[in-house]
């Protein structure tokens, strides 16, 4: 690894773990590797969200050419947001692509993160099927992003309803998290997909 | 590239003397025109190779606009105290950011510190390669390259000649034409004529006025070394070709007008001799006394092109 990343990243890695961020428990950073080339990141849902309550765990990979390229950064934990693959957490944010600059740290890249969870930007989607509820149907939207922050993230509110119609699918022999997509994907709509899945 | 290591200095370094970049003390820092953010320059370079904006706030900025930092900026930097590049090696130094440079140089940890070679062939080699320098070897290998060197300079200037003899030919070709074109057409010649005149005023134009102080310590009979040596002089400060003949032949008296010939004529024209318009030869105790400068002066004392004249002093 070029010099310059690794004197970066550990300058930065001491930075996120000596900020207020991390006394408030809103951001972590550990090492993955010794060689600074991959950290694991953790952002705390953001309050008055439908990821609040929720740890969000994100894979973030250092190039060579950093700072002067961004780092790679996908979540890891499931999450339901119009930016983020449902399916790879692929993050689309534009300070990890043409907007990223030099100057910017990974404090500063997890920030823009939870930043992203408190606004979406459905117009830029990462996630067209995600995004086309966040517009179409945004109660509907809130109910699914909360109940995946709590099947994946560790969050606290339980949707019964949404948990007996993943049930009629799991005992059908459907596995939960496919059922959960497919569920999600057609507004819970259990018949379409229903139809989805054995289709 | 990039900047010092933060934890080389002695004490904590404030976070402004800090590039943003690469996160060390800034080394040779310059700042973006707006912003004033300041970045080490090679930083700097490699980012804007990939974007033309500040890193910090992504206004755009091109390389041209970077600007130097405020002295405060530099001298706060300079005042740092850092250890040696050697202190891995062994060097305790603690220097002042400002003195790095001159320390590491001739530092005794320094590997490459140049020494002269104390066995006889006295060259300058690093530190580290006295152990295994071997005075014979590195001579022939100089040697070698010099000969080297010079053969190639041989060759070249073989081929020089080549390039020389062409124009010369070329040369000649193009005076027999122009001569040919002058004496077939009177306008032609009018014209060449003219031509030749301003070339001769032009020149006259870029030589200093000269004052000539002594006129008896004129040398009326240059010897054939001195000659050349105006000659050269004539010939470096753009003398046109198609005089240069005639002037040197008028720097000797046989070839000076009545009025100036002899040693009687001359003292008994002493009176005249402040009225001519003299032109410095550069560098040389010589002036040139030129008939386009002198039209004022009888005939008896001016001839065409000039008269050359050189002194043994007293040139201004």
């Amino acid at each position: 690894m070029a010099n310059i990343a690794a004197q970066r990243i550990k300058r930065e890695f001491k930075e996120v773990i000596k900020s207020e961020e991390v006394a408030k428990c809103a951001i972590k950073v550990e090492l993955v590797s010794d060689s600074y080339t991959e950290l694991k990141g953790e952002i705390a849902g953001p309050p008055d969200t439908p990821y609040e309550g929720g740890n969000f765990v994100l894979e973030i990979k250092v190039p060579e050419t950093y700072p002067f390229n961004p780092p790679k950064v996908r979540f890891l934990t499931k999450i339901w947001h119009p930016n983020i693959s449902s399916v790879t957490g692929a993050i689309c944010l534009d300070i990890l692509k043409d907007q990223w600059a030099a100057a910017m740290t990974l404090r500063t890249v997890l920030l823009s993160l939870q930043a992203l969870l408190s606004a979406a930007e459905p117009d830029d989607p990462q996630d067209a099927v995600v995004a086309k509820q966040y517009k179409d149907a945004p109660d509907m939207f809130r109910l699914t992003a909360r109940y995946w922050t709590a099947a994946y993230a560790g969050g606290p509110y339980s949707n019964p309803d949404f948990d007996s119609k993943i049930r009629r699918l799991t005992d059908m022999g459907i596995e939960s998290h496919d059922a959960r997509v497919a569920l999600s994907s057609f507004n819970w709509d259990l018949e379409r997909a229903t139809e989805q899945l054995f289709s | 590239m990039m900047g010092f290591d933060v934890g080389r200095f002695q004490g904590n370094v404030d976070e402004e003397l800090i590039c943003p970049i690469c996160s060390q003390v800034l080394e040779h820092p310059v700042q973006a025109p707006k912003c004033e953010h300041a970045f080490c320059l090679t930083c700097i370079m490699e980012w804007l190779s990939h974007q033309p904006t500040c890193p910090v706030d992504r206004i755009g900025i091109s390389s041209s606009e970077l600007q130097p930092v405020p002295r405060i900026l530099k001298n706060l930097l300079a005042r740092l105290v850092i250890a040696c590049d050697y202190a891995g090696t062994g060097c305790q130094a603690m220097v002042k950011l400002e003195s790095l440079q001159s320390h590491v140089q001739d530092c005794e940890h320094n590997p490459q510190k140049p020494v002269s070679c104390e066995q006889g062939c006295g060259l300058v080699i690093p530190k580290d390669n006295v152990k295994d320098h071997n005075c014979v070897k590195e001579l022939r290998s100089l040697i070698q390259n010099q000969q080297q060197k010079f053969q190639e300079f041989q060759e070249e200037v073989v081929e020089q000649r080549l390039t020389i003899n062409e124009l010369k030919r070329e040369l000649n070709y193009l005076k027999e034409f122009v001569r040919a074109v002058r004496s077939s057409h009177p306008t032609m010649r009018a014209i060449a004529d003219q031509f030749e005149k301003d070339e001769v005023r032009r020149w006259a134009s870029t030589l200093p006025k000269a004052k000539v102080s002594r006129w008896g310590a004129m040398i009326s009979t240059p010897d054939e070394v001195l000659q050349s040596m105006i000659r050269r002089s004539l010939s470096e400060s753009g003398c046109p070709p198609h005089i240069m003949e005639e002037l040197m032949e008028n720097c000797h008296e046989t070839q000076w007008p009545a009025g100036l010939s002899s040693l009687q004529t001359r003292q008994r024209q002493r009176r005249e001799y402040d009225s001519y318009v003299c032109r410095r030869i550069p560098g040389k105790q010589a002036v040139l006394a030129l008939a386009c400068d002198n039209q004022h002066m009888s005939e008896e004392l001016m001839v065409e092109p000039g008269i050359v004249m050189i002194f043994a002093l007293g040139i201004e």
